[in-house]
């Protein structure tokens, strides 16, 4: 639960009062959200198409999502059971990519007649 | 008799608020993963023709408009900021400050929404669309750089000094001149270009119409939170509605560079 049922205060019973985020803390996750945006964004445009440059960018992508996920969308409160949906969308995710691309990716060394 | 269960808000169906909260988090979430896996079907499919074209898709790319993607990124990130506040503000019984930050929000993502309806009409008058419109502004480019000497089309390749010949900057115009022979590119399929475009409309509309979605929602829990009915006992309806739209923020986070900034820098 991301807050306790019952609560000391009793203008707070339930404890929702105690459970709101700081604002400071939103307003640090959203900086550095939106840094990483123009990061990516600047980077990106500096080095131009390369080798590397799609996995620097996903993985600059992974992290933006992975703070909104943590912070915004209050995964860091530690709700068991919904972090277990959360990951599990994400094991799933993998198993469609691992075998669609194990298709797709293999083609060519099929030998044929 | 927990003091939670005198909570005009708890249904009758919850031991305590604790537990109606909590099942609402995992309902929404439990549609969230059906959501990723939605957009994972495409992100795979893109994937799949990615590392098939590269060229085609880098060529594609580097067409869209990044200055029209990069204020929908702020907006949306922003519009995150602004739905966790109203969270915040429903929690500590701020109503006024709810409904505020929640049509700031709605704002915000109408403002995504507007910016999205110019550069579609962007791409559209410069006819980058895949289909009949793509193929008749390919032939003509085509047609018209016929007369083209090869040493002057491999000229203004090598150079690449598009910016200094205004006739050549037309996406059309770049990729005649990629598929001229002898001026020694690799050819683009056009095909393959318009493959990528596909991905674009269909990925940016799925994406818009979740954004539509999302306004319709947020203006709701507004409406609630006017007539009322979300004091910080119910403060999930607002959570339920943010968490929606975070990851409709979070799948714009993964489309921007797969969309808008595979070409970025890349030079014709």
């Amino acid at each position: 639960m991301s807050h306790p049922n019952t609560s000391a205060d009793p203008s707070d019973p339930h404890g929702i009062r105690a459970s709101a985020d700081g604002t400071g803390l939103l307003l640090t996750v959203f900086a550095a959200v939106v840094a990483l945006s123009l990061a990516n964004i600047g980077l990106s445009t500096s080095i131009g198409p390369g080798k590397f440059t799609l996995p620097m960018q996903l993985l600059i992508g992974t992290i933006q999502a992975g703070l909104v996920a943590y912070y915004f969308m209050h995964l860091r409160h530690g709700d068991k059971v919904v972090i277990l949906t959360a990951l599990s969308s994400l094991f799933w995710m993998g198993i469609m990519f691992v075998l669609f691309l194990g298709d797709y990716m293999t083609r060519q060394y099929v030998v044929t007649g | 008799m927990s003091a939670s269960t005198h909570s005009p808000v708890l249904k009758h169906h919850f031991e305590d608020l604790g537990q109606q909260h909590a099942c609402e988090r995992l309902g929404i979430w439990m549609f969230l993963t059906t959501e990723i896996l939605f957009f994972g079907g495409l992100f795979a499919a893109y994937t799949v023709y990615r590392m098939y074209y590269p060229a085609e898709f880098v060529f594609a790319s580097s067409y869209l408009n990044r200055t029209f993607a990069t204020v929908n990124t702020m907006l949306l990130i922003t519009s995150s900021l602004t739905i966790t506040l109203a969270i915040r503000s429903a929690k500590l019984g701020d109503r006024a400050a709810v409904i505020r930050n929640l049509l700031i929000t709605a704002a915000l993502a109408s403002a995504f929404m507007v910016v999205k309806g110019f550069e579609y009409n962007n791409d559209f008058e410069e006819r980058y669309v895949a289909g009949a419109p793509f193929r008749v502004e390919y032939d003509k480019a085509v047609t018209k750089l016929a007369p083209l000497s090869d040493a002057d089309a491999a000229k203004f390749v090598k150079d690449n000094h598009a910016n200094k010949h205004p006739e050549i900057q037309h996406w059309a115009a770049q990729l005649a001149l990629h598929n001229r022979e002898g001026v020694g590119h690799g050819a683009l399929d056009p095909g393959k270009v318009q493959l990528f475009l596909c991905f674009y409309y269909i990925m940016t509309g799925i994406h818009g119409i979740h954004i539509i979605i999302g306004i319709g929602c947020i203006l709701w829990v507004a409406w609630e939170a006017w007539r009322g009915t979300v004091p910080p006992e119910n403060y999930s309806t607002v959570e339920v509605v943010s968490l929606y739209w975070h990851l409709v923020d979070a799948i714009w986070l993964f489309l921007m560079p797969l969309l808008y900034l595979a070409g970025a820098g890349a030079h014709h």
